[in-house]
């Protein structure tokens, strides 16, 4: 999943908390479960699920399938830590000024490439401005957005500083930056040159059937990767993915659709890892059009859903309870406003008031997967207060179309990112997908003030108000969040839970048991 | 097959039909699955789009077949689900018969630049593969049911236009059209007196045949995830719908799998059967 | 045809004058031939229209599809105009068959692979699951359907066909889906269930992957095939000039292979084609199921990405595939038939499709009442 890039996570800032700086150099070791070792050698075979685009290599631009494969080619300035904050990766310095307008990143020394170039600053500031072309068309340029790339400065052969426009900080650099800031050489090319510095280098690509990479000996942690070789298979069928699973075609399937559980949890082949995370589901309601555009009625279907029964049937019970919120693993989360639950009484009361008591019809229009599960759950659930929720399965083409932005009434959600960025995404001042069409002007100057905020302390008092709006009079009905299972063989080792949902993800982690 | 020669009287095609015990058993096997379909909904413990078991629940004594991806009563769905398949398989399968036809026809009698003309048509959409077609099509305009009809019965049209073009040029240059012609009778009055008679049985054999076809697609396109959308129940879709759980609780689909097969097996029995029997009529009679 | 490659000014003039030298000496086939050649460009030219209007209709566009969700308007924008999506229809349809007719598919915009490499290793795979289906079905369906066809009406005769019955209504994907489960997942495990083919190799090469899918396929081939072949040989059985040979002594074994056979066989090819068209087109269902990277999957990916200049590149091929199946399959009938071979002007379009066509339906040799 494109969506899939990034994880909710604290506002950790890399350089201005030395806890994070334990990145580089370092070994990690992955233990599993009996305490046993890592062992190099072997290879691995991941089938990947990307609905049915082929998609590519780019480190800036991935497209389908290629945001995984980006995992084993590419390695960046930071990446997440299993417990979802950026830790610094390539960078040994990351620091920010106190209104968050510039950084100053210095990375380590020897630092190679898959070709065996050193990685200078030069790399760093070509990768960023490549990201940041217009030219590229690059869906996550846009999270950067208030960067002055002609600024842009090499400070040294390891130091860059990067600016923003003044009054408009970007205290969130690690984490707008880090899932698509692939560090690429000068002469990097996105189908003839694939070179980067991840842990593995690329060996064949055929675009939506296979890709596979031999281990890089020279990635920046030592005595990783394990694998001397892995593959990464495209499906576009899940029972398809799960009968290869089952005759042992691959060795990890990311991403388990939850009624596939409990079969693999029935085999004693494989492990079935679930990893608590912050990926969001919603119904999210135009402010611009009727019914919604009554806060009553947004505040009745907010109380018409009844959170715990959506959990357990369209997540399985692979989840919790939300309260209209994103993001709830930021640090800067608000975690003293009232959890809302089921209050058909109120709830009807409200559309009464709104002038809905004899009954309200909407069209609830959803695409696939959990959000059209969520769908046919809610309005078994809306019929008891009167509300006639037709549900209107769409094309996903159709969905995220043009018209992406219109529909009245419809499913949502994202993958688990921390606030300040999935702000961006959803219902701040510049979000590009604005289904709700939420503006508050309040709201859009606690959230500028909070990007431009580097200590933690100040931000959770911006970031705290701007969700009481957003719990308040927001256009999202956020009723929970979800689990990422992975199911791995039990001859792999080194797939743990994991707070960003990537568990089954880290290829420089994860080694073979059964390896001599 | 011998008949006792003295029996002069005209034969009565209907009875020999039944009288084979295919088109029997294809009849039968039609008229309890349309009858289900039909009925079902009536019989239904619960609506199709209630949330009652735990997800794919095994079978038990109240959920005999067990419930769906999301705790539907699949006995439910399946009773409910038959009647979009029903209709839009016979549907289609009419409306690509009657459009064919007429442009079969039209064709036969037209002769020259137009017959020409809709016959090289239907060669373009002859080259197009049937599913390749309506997956354009259906991904052009949407997923409406009465979409997914048309769609399938311009699929069809140009094999019964082909069909229907050829048994018509056959019957055209026969006697007792030229016949009709020269007496003067009006063109619309020898097409639907004379000719059309002669002519179907044929496309009534085709008919049948072209259901087997349309359920196959219909349920095909639901496979692939473009046809009927839910909430709906519809056989087809439910197959889809619970393909992800067949190895968890197998009745979900097999319910659905089961009636397609027995309808599409019943329609082609039928069609053949009416087929063989017909074509051994003529036999006789000539 | 080295007639067709002096450019069409000359064509006509040409064609008339070949005409009339061939009506002298060369066989009477001959401008029917041409004249279904010309026929057969046309409807790929036809075609090519559809497909360009049909993939520019879907709703949303490849750069939307392409970016996700995620991606602001203008970026969309900027792609769009990479791509040169933004220009009149008509431009963009005569730059892409200007790059067609040199050979040049394109860029599939998913990937940013050269369209023609892309299909490429799809197409093979796609030939040779065809070619293996065609290698099990057909020697299957001919020796069953002769077999048939010697002993017919017999208890035999009538166990095969009333059980292959079932292949034949049972959709092709329900029986995909059962061999799945018996061989693959919960009876025995024996065989893979996802074909995942290695692309450096060739696909015959990796013949585990294959079973699967062929079975799959052949089952729900073979079984028109076999009627067809069981129907044409009971017909050509019963023939005037079969009769002819047993009344001259003729032992019935020489009459069976020398007689009955070939002729039998005629309206096989047809059949043999119409199996082609089908696989052509109707493998998607099988491929999905299989995960089998052949070219059904990559359209049906395809039209889902909004991928045009792939799904332009396949409908195409595949079109044009088609027709030259067609062409094939009745130029051999003609060949093969010396009733058609010395006529001195052939009058059907396709001699012999549509005694074919409803031998394959119904199992019934076609007849107008008379």
């Amino acid at each position: 999943m494109r969506a899939g890039l990034a994880a909710g996570g604290g506002l950790v800032l890399g350089g201005l908390l030395p806890a994070c700086s334990e990145g580089g150099r370092t070994t990690e070791v992955a233990s599993g479960a009996n305490g046993d070792e890592p062992r190099r050698g072997g290879t691995v075979r991941f089938g990947v699920i990307e609905g049915s685009q082929a998609g590519n290599l780019d480190a800036h631009k991935p497209v389908g399938s290629g945001a995984f494969r980006g995992w084993a080619l590419y390695s960046k300035l930071w990446e997440w830590g299993l417990d979802a904050r950026p830790k610094l990766a390539l960078a040994e310095e990351a620091e920010v000024n106190a209104d968050a307008t510039e950084w100053t990143i210095r990375l380590h020394k020897d630092l190679e490439f898959h070709h065996g170039k050193t990685i200078s600053a030069d790399d760093v500031i070509f990768s960023l401005l490549r990201l940041t072309d217009p030219q590229l068309a690059s869906p996550y340029a846009g999270y950067l957005y208030s960067l002055l790339r002609n600024d842009v400065k090499k400070l040294d052969e390891r130091t860059v500083r990067i600016p923003f426009e003044k009054g408009a900080g970007l205290v969130a650099l690690a984490e707008c930056w880090m899932s698509w800031g692939g560090i690429v050489p000068t002469d990097y090319d996105p189908v003839n040159n694939v070179v980067g510095a991840g842990p593995y280098r690329l060996k064949s690509f055929t675009p939506g059937q296979r890709s596979v990479f031999t281990r890089f000996d020279n990635y920046f942690k030592s005595g990783q990767p394990y694998f001397d070789e892995v593959e990464i298979l495209d499906f576009s069928d899940q029972t398809g993915r799960l009968q290869a699973l089952q005759a042992g075609q691959i060795d990890i399937a990311p991403n388990l659709p939850f009624e596939q559980q409990a079969f693999l949890k029935a085999d004693p082949r494989f492990e079935v890892v679930s990893s608590e995370t912050d990926v969001w589901h919603s119904f999210d309601m135009n402010l611009e059009k009727a019914p919604f555009d009554d806060p009553r009625v947004r505040k009745a279907f907010r109380l018409i859903a009844d959170r715990e029964e959506l959990v357990a049937r369209v997540l399985q019970g692979q989840g919790r309870v939300a309260n209209d919120l994103y993001s709830p693993s930021d640090p800067a989360f608000n975690h003293d406003i009232p959890q809302r639950r089921q209050d058909l009484a109120e709830a009807t009361r409200l559309l009464k008031e709104a002038g809905h008591g004899n009954g309200l019809d909407v069209e609830l229009v959803t695409s696939g997967g959990a959000g059209a599960n969520a769908a046919l759950v809610f309005a078994q659930q809306a019929k008891k207060a009167g509300v006639n929720v037709t549900v209107s399965k769409v094309d996903g083409s159709i969905f995220t179309g043009p018209k992406r932005n219109d529909w009245t009434f419809s499913t949502g959600g994202s993958v688990s990112r921390p606030f300040l960025l999935t702000v961006q995404q959803h219902d701040g001042p510049r979000a590009v997908g604005n289904k709700t069409h939420f503006k508050d002007p309040r709201f859009a100057e606690l959230i500028t003030q909070a990007l431009g905020q580097p200590d933690l302390d100040r931000r959770r008092a911006l970031v705290g108000e701007a969700q009481r709006i957003q719990h308040e009079s927001g256009g999202m009905l956020i009723w929970g969040y979800s689990n990422v299972l992975d199911a791995v063989s039990k001859d792999i080792g080194g797939v743990t839970p994991d707070r960003t949902g990537f568990a089954g993800w880290r290829t420089d982690r994860i080694w073979r048991r059964s390896i001599a | 097959m011998s008949r006792p020669p003295s029996s002069f009287r005209k034969p009565n095609p209907l009875l020999d039909l039944l009288r084979a015990r295919q088109v029997r058993f294809g009849l039968v096997l039609s008229v309890l699955v349309v009858a289900f379909a039909l009925l079902g909904p009536l019989f239904a413990p619960h609506a199709p789009t209630d949330l009652v078991g735990i997800t794919y629940g095994p079978p038990s004594l109240d959920a005999p077949l067990g419930h769906d991806y999301i705790g539907h009563d699949v006995w439910s769905r399946v009773l409910a689900g038959g009647v979009s398949v029903v209709w839009m398989s016979l549907v289609s399968a009419v409306l690509a018969l009657t459009a064919g036809t007429a442009l079969g026809l039209l064709a036969a009698f037209a002769r020259r630049r137009v017959d020409q003309t809709i016959v090289w048509f239907t060669d373009v959409f002859l080259a197009f593969p049937d599913l390749i077609l309506v997956l354009l099509i259906v991904s052009m305009l949407g997923r409406e049911h009465w979409i997914i009809v048309l769609t399938v019965a311009v699929a069809f049209a140009p094999g019964v236009v082909r069909l229907s073009r050829g048994i018509a040029l056959g019957v055209v240059n026969q006697e007792f059209v030229e016949a009709a012609e020269m007496m003067g009778y009006p063109r619309g009055r020898i097409l639907f007196r004379e000719i059309l008679p002669s002519i179907l049985t044929p496309l009534l054999v085709h008919l049948g045949i072209m259901l087997t076809w349309a359920i196959g697609m219909l349920s095909g396109l639901a496979f692939l995830g473009y046809g009927v959308a839910p909430p709906a129940a519809d056989w087809g879709l439910m197959i889809n719908e619970n393909r992800a759980g067949l190895l968890i609780q197998p009745a979900a689909v097999f319910g659905p799998v089961l009636l397609i097969a027995l309808f599409a097996l019943g329609t082609n029995l039928l069609a053949e059967g009416v087929g063989r029997v017909t074509s051994r009529i003529e036999e006789k009679t000539t | 045809m080295t007639t067709l490659s002096i450019g069409p000014q000359h064509l006509l003039p040409q064609l008339r004058r070949t005409a009339a030298a061939l009506r002298a000496r060369a066989p009477a086939w001959l401008p029917w031939f041409i004249g279904r050649l010309l026929s057969g460009v046309g409807v790929v030219l036809v075609i090519s229209f559809i497909v360009f209007g049909a993939t520019q209709a879907l709703p949303s566009d490849p750069a939307r599809m392409i970016l996700g969700p995620e991606a602001p308007e203008h970026t969309i924008e900027t792609l769009r105009r990479q791509l040169g999506l933004d220009r009149p229809l008509v431009l963009q349809y005569v730059d892409w068959a200007g790059q067609v007719v040199s050979g040049n598919l394109g860029r599939s915009i998913d990937s940013n692979v050269p369209v023609a490499e892309l299909m490429a290793g799809r197409f093979a795979n796609s030939l040779t699951l065809t070619l293996a289906v065609a290698a099990v079905a057909f020697p299957l369906a001919l020796v069953l359907g002769i077999a048939l066809a010697l002993r017919r009406d017999s208890l035999f005769d009538r166990a095969v066909l009333s059980s292959v019955v079932l292949f034949k209504a049972v959709p092709g994907f329900v029986i995909g889906i059962c061999l799945v489960m018996i061989f693959s997942t919960s009876v025995f495990n024996i065989l893979p269930a996802a074909s995942l083919l290695d692309p450096a190799l060739p696909a015959w090469r990796q013949p585990q992957y294959l079973i699967l899918p062929t079975a799959t396929l052949a089952l729900s081939v073979a079984t028109y095939l076999l009627r067809l072949v069981r129907a044409s040989m009971i017909e050509a059985m019963d023939s005037e000039y079969v009769t002819a040979a047993r009344l001259r002594g003729v032992p019935e074994r020489r009459i069976i292979w020398r007689h009955a056979v070939p002729n039998a066989l005629i309206p096989a090819i047809q059949g043999v084609a119409m199996t082609f068209r089908v696989l052509f087109g109707g493998a998607v269902l099988a491929e999905v199921i299989f995960s089998y990277p052949g070219i059904g999957n990559t359209l049906n990916a395809a039209i889902e990405m909004r991928d045009l200049p792939l799904i332009q590149g396949i409908v195409l091929v595949v079109t044009v595939g088609v027709v030259a199946i067609n062409l094939a399959a009745d130029l051999i009938t003609v060949l093969l038939t010396p009733r058609l071979r010395t006529a001195t002007r052939i009058r059907a379009r396709s001699p012999g499709l549509r005694n074919a066509a409803s031998l394959w339906r119904t199992g019934k040799s076609w007849r107008v009442s008379v």
